[in-house]
Order: structure tokens, then C-alpha cells, then sequence
């Protein structure tokens, strides 16, 4: 009865979430003093026509409140609209980006986690904080470049692609939370002891290290998942890949308010799942605590 | 390690607010004749894809990212200080929607909300009010990441002593919070050293996707576009100057932040 009074709260937390920043997207853009204005408005030659379309737009759309209600009703008819700026249904626009931004999230993250774990690993198992200030220098430089400047750096060099720039974005933050996390357990007692007792590094990481980790390391993950969404506007934008961060950035610039709230609908979604995974392990490793 | 990343920036600014002012260039200024250009006695550290002296174009935007960050990061902070206070001094379910408001804030992906922000603003907006409306944003969705940890610090004082007695004795809730804010500052401190590199970072990106500070002003976003667009048929290497400064200044934001966080 616990279990499913959980599982509710969190359905609703997920529906609030995505209520939330649904209606918080709509209001602000809405209300944005430059909704009711078009990028073919600098063009002299239609700019006229432009300004009277926007105006029977503008006298057409009515309240915030009525637009809002028009656009969830034909959500929940699974019709997410037509795309201004391509004159497509907004769905298909979705439909054909979505695996391609689907594989470079999976992979990236996937690398990143990896790279982080293959670093974090063996260096908190030194005794002392050398394999700190080792890595110090390196984790730094790649912090303070914003995710733009390396994608842009990697297609000048013309080496990696937008994986190996994602890979790069979450490894280097997830590593700092992961070496910690790991400094924390491998400073308990019966880690010690297990050292003590002469057992080899592998051994400590197989049968001591890694069974304490997937609680902690989902509800990260959910970090990164959040972290990699941000990171993906720019990178596919920089190296031109057809997804949905691509999409989004197309959408902005044309001021195309259909393709925006599908695209944070679609956010909200797949953030509200994500969380509710983190939860649930974070849930079962309070249940059952991880045998030391 | 603190006091020297201290003095760099320092030097940093004081150098481009020197050049901005003694430099006979203004940073729209275009010379034709020099497009792409190395170093030259004219051009010290060459010109952009325009003409534009970089060396002055490199100093506004080192000072307009560290104004306009720190700017961001003051008004974040405030915002979120108020918050958390208020999360943790107002009724209880007054504090629980306050909380869960900045949660649910956090875990959108805030690059994406700026940027749909940003794109909603007028075309024809003149390029210093964009530069104000983007920190203005910056600062604005910033607040939700530290609400937490001031209501934290707020509730531990709540129960203080001293707060208890001053309750009781009668003052109003802006005498209390006036003898508040000090106890808070070197959380605010952190607060604001952590968000201006973010800020500085954020404008970064948005400019890389066309969707920061508007030109002629310089900024590090529109300078890493040119360079995204220009570095092909340039046959310079100072074009990678402002990559190079750019992450310069972070990381000694960042030497900045080891400090205070140790």
C-alpha cells in the first residue's frame, strides 16, 4: 500500500513537472515583448504582409488562458500541431530527429560515464590526495570550456565528433561527483581492512566498490541526463547533426512556438521518467542497503 | 593560489579597461584593408573577419562578460537569499510550494529555457539592451540552484538564540532579516563566485548559437561565432586568442572557487 502511494506521488510530481513547464513556457514566450514579431518582418518586401498577418494573429489568439487551454486540448487528441517555419506536422519533424538525438544522448552519456569511472576508479584508491591534485590540472581546463567552444574547437582541429564533445561534457563533471563518491567508500572501515588483509585493488573495486555504487550512481546519472540536454543545443548545432536540439534551435530562431513547446513537452517527459527511475533506485537502495 | 587568481583578474581588468580607453580604435570600427589579419604594429593581436581591432574587441568583452556576469550572479543570489528565506521564515506550506517550485525549475535543462527566452525577445533590439536582457535572464533563471542551500542555513538560524530573543522582543521581520544577511554571507559569497563562471559560460553558448549579444557589441559568444565561421579561410592564429582567453579567465574563476569552497 506504501509502495503504491509512492508510485502515485511521484506520477504526479512527473504530471505536475511537465504541467508546469509546459504552461511556464507558454506564458513566457507569450508574454515575451517580441512573440508577436518574425524574422521576415526585416524583409522590405514582405514585411507589410507579415505585419498584418501577425496582427490578425495577435486579434485571433485572444487570452493566455484560452490559447493554453486550445493547445493542451489538442495535445491530449495527440495532435501536436504544424510547424510554422517548415509547414509540417510537428509530430513528423519530431519523428525523424528524435533517434538521432536519442543515439548521440545514449552514447555520450554512456562514454562520458565510462571515462568518469575509468579516471574516478583507480586514482580514489590511492592512499593521499596525489591522484588528486594529478588529475586537478586537466579537470579544470576542460571545465571552463563551455560546451560551444569545444564543439567548435574539435570541428577547427577537425578531430572528434559530437559524441567524443558530449562524451567529454559529462565526463569531466561527472568525474569530480564520482571520485568523491568513491573517496567516501573506499575510506570505510572494512575497505581498510580488506587492504589490510592484503587483497588486490581489482578485488576491492569487484566485490567492495562497485555493489555500493548503483543507487548513488542512477540517481547521477539523472544529472547527467539533465546536463546532457543542455549540452546537446549547442554540439549539434555547432556540428550541424539533424536532431532535436538542432530542431529546437531552429524553432527559436524562427520564433516557430508549435515545434518549441512539442520539444520541451518532449523535455519535461523524458526528465519526469528519468527522475522517476532515480527515485525508485534511490528507494530500493535505502530498502535494501548495499552489503559491505 | 586564491590571492594570485585574484591579481590576474585584477591585472586582466585594469589592462582592457586601459585599452578600451587608450586604444585609438573604437571595437566597431572596421578596417577593410586589414580583414583576417596577423599581428601588426596597427593591430596587436590582428583584426576579425570584418576588420575589427581584436585586441580592443578582446578587451570589451572580457569586461562586459565579467560586468555582466557578476551582475547575473548578484541578482541571482539575491533572488535565491530571498527564497530561502522566505521557504524557511513563511508558513509551512508557503515553504513547501517555495521548495518545490525551485526543484521543479532545476531539473529543466535552463540552456534550453534561455535560449527560448532569448529567441523571444524583438528583432530589431539595440545591441546594449540585449546584452542587459541576456545577464538580466542569467540572472533571473539562476536562483533555483542555491535556493536549497539557503533555506538550509535559514532554518539553522531560525532556532538560534539570539533570532528566538529578538522575535520575542518584538522586531519587525526587516530588523531580523537585516541581522540576518550577515550570518548568510559567505554562503552568498560562494553563491556568487559559482554562478559567474556559469554566466560567463552561459553567454558563452548562446552566442556560439547566434542567440547572444547582439552585434557590433563584443562578447565571448559572438566571438567564438566568428571564429566559428571565419576560422576557415583566415591564416592567422590569433583568431584562437579569444578561445584561449576565454578559458584563461575560467579557470581563474574556477582557481578562485577552490579556495573559498576549501
Amino acid at each position: 500500500m506504501k509502495r503504491l502511494a509512492g508510485a502515485v506521488l511521484r506520477l504526479l510530481r512527473v504530471a505536475s513537472l511537465v504541467l508546469l513547464a509546459v504552461l511556464g513556457t507558454m506564458a513566457l514566450l507569450r508574454f515575451a515583448p517580441g512573440y508577436f514579431s518574425d524574422s521576415r518582418e526585416l524583409d522590405a518586401q514582405h514585411a507589410s504582409i507579415v505585419r498584418e498577418q501577425l496582427q490578425s494573429q495577435q486579434q485571433r489568439e485572444g487570452s493566455f488562458a484560452s490559447t493554453a487551454t486550445a493547445q493542451l486540448r489538442s495535445w491530449m487528441h495527440g495532435d501536436l500541431g504544424r510547424s510554422r517555419q517548415f509547414d509540417a506536422p510537428v509530430s513528423s519533424l519530431l519523428r525523424d530527429r528524435i533517434h538521432t538525438t536519442t543515439r548521440l544522448l545514449a552514447g555520450g552519456i554512456l562514454a562520458g560515464w565510462l571515462i568518469a569511472l575509468l579516471f574516478a576508479l583507480p586514482l580514489s584508491l590511492r592512499r593521499g590526495s596525489s591522484g588528486e591534485i594529478m588529475i586537478a590540472l586537466p579537470v579544470a581546463l576542460l571545465l571552463a570550456v563551455p560546451a560551444g567552444a569545444m564543439a567548435t574547437a574539435c570541428l577547427l582541429a577537425n578531430c572528434g565528433g559530437p559524441m567524443l564533445v558530449l562524451a567529454a561534457v559529462i565526463a569531466v563533471r561527472d568525474f569530480k561527483m564520482v571520485y568523491s563518491l568513491l573517496r567516501q567508500i573506499s575510506a570505510a572501515p572494512q575497505l581498510l581492512y580488506a587492504r589490510a588483509q592484503g587483497f588486490t585493488t581489482a578485488r576491492i573495486i569487484r566485490a567492495h566498490l562497485l555493489p555500493s555504487l548503483p543507487g548513488e550512481l542512477l540517481a547521477l546519472a539523472m544529472t547527467s541526463f539533465v546536463l546532457a540536454l543542455s549540452a546537446i543545443v549547442p554540439i549539434e548545432v555547432v556540428f550541424d547533426v539533424p536532431g532535436l536540439g538542432q530542431l529546437a534551435w531552429n524553432a527559436a530562431m524562427n520564433r516557430d512556438l508549435p515545434v518549441l513547446l512539442a520539444v520541451t513537452l518532449l523535455l519535461a517527459v523524458s526528465i519526469g521518467v528519468a527522475a522517476i527511475f532515480a527515485d525508485s533506485a534511490d528507494s530500493r537502495t535505502e530498502r535494501e542497503p548495499a552489503c559491505a | 593560489m586564491r590571492l594570485i587568481a585574484a591579481s590576474i583578474l585584477l591585472l586582466l581588468t585594469l589592462t582592457a579597461s586601459v585599452v578600451m580607453l587608450g586604444v585609438p580604435y573604437h571595437y566597431a570600427q572596421q578596417d577593410r584593408d586589414n580583414i583576417n589579419a596577423g599581428a601588426t604594429h596597427q593591430h596587436w593581436t590582428g583584426t576579425d573577419d570584418l576588420g575589427r581591432d581584436r585586441t580592443v574587441r578582446l578587451a570589451g568583452a572580457l569586461l562586459l562578460g565579467l560586468i555582466g556576469a557578476a551582475a547575473a550572479s548578484a541578482l541571482a543570489g539575491s533572488l535565491a537569499v530571498s527564497a530561502g528565506m522566505g521557504a524557511a521564515f513563511a508558513p509551512v506550506w508557503l515553504g513547501r510550494i517555495i521548495l518545490y517550485l525551485s526543484d521543479v525549475a532545476l531539473t529543466l535543462p535552463w540552456l534550453f529555457l534561455l535560449m527560448m527566452v532569448r529567441s523571444a525577445l524583438p528583432l530589431n533590439l539595440a545591441p546594449i539592451h540585449s546584452a542587459t536582457l541576456t545577464f538580466l535572464l542569467l540572472g533571473l533563471l539562476g536562483w533555483p540552484a542555491f535556493v536549497r542551500a539557503n533555506h538550509a542555513r535559514a532554518r539553522t538560524l531560525r532556532t538560534a538564540g539570539w533570532l528566538v530573543h529578538g522575535r520575542a522582543a518584538g522586531l519587525h521581520p526587516l530588523q531580523l532579516a537585516r541581522q540576518l544577511l550577515p550570518h548568510l554571507a559567505p554562503l552568498l559569497l560562494t553563491q556568487f563566485l559559482i554562478y559567474i563562471p556559469v554566466c560567463i559560460v552561459a553567454e558563452a553558448n548562446l552566442g556560439t548559437m547566434g542567440l547572444g549579444i547582439s552585434e557590433p557589441l563584443p562578447s565571448w559568444g559572438s566571438m567564438l561565432l566568428a571564429l566559428q565561421n571565419s576560422a576557415l579561410s583566415a591564416n592567422t592564429h590569433w583568431i584562437y586568442l579569444p578561445i584561449a582567453l576565454l578559458v584563461f579567465v575560467l579557470l581563474l574563476l574556477e582557481m578562485l572557487l577552490v579556495e573559498v569552497k576549501s
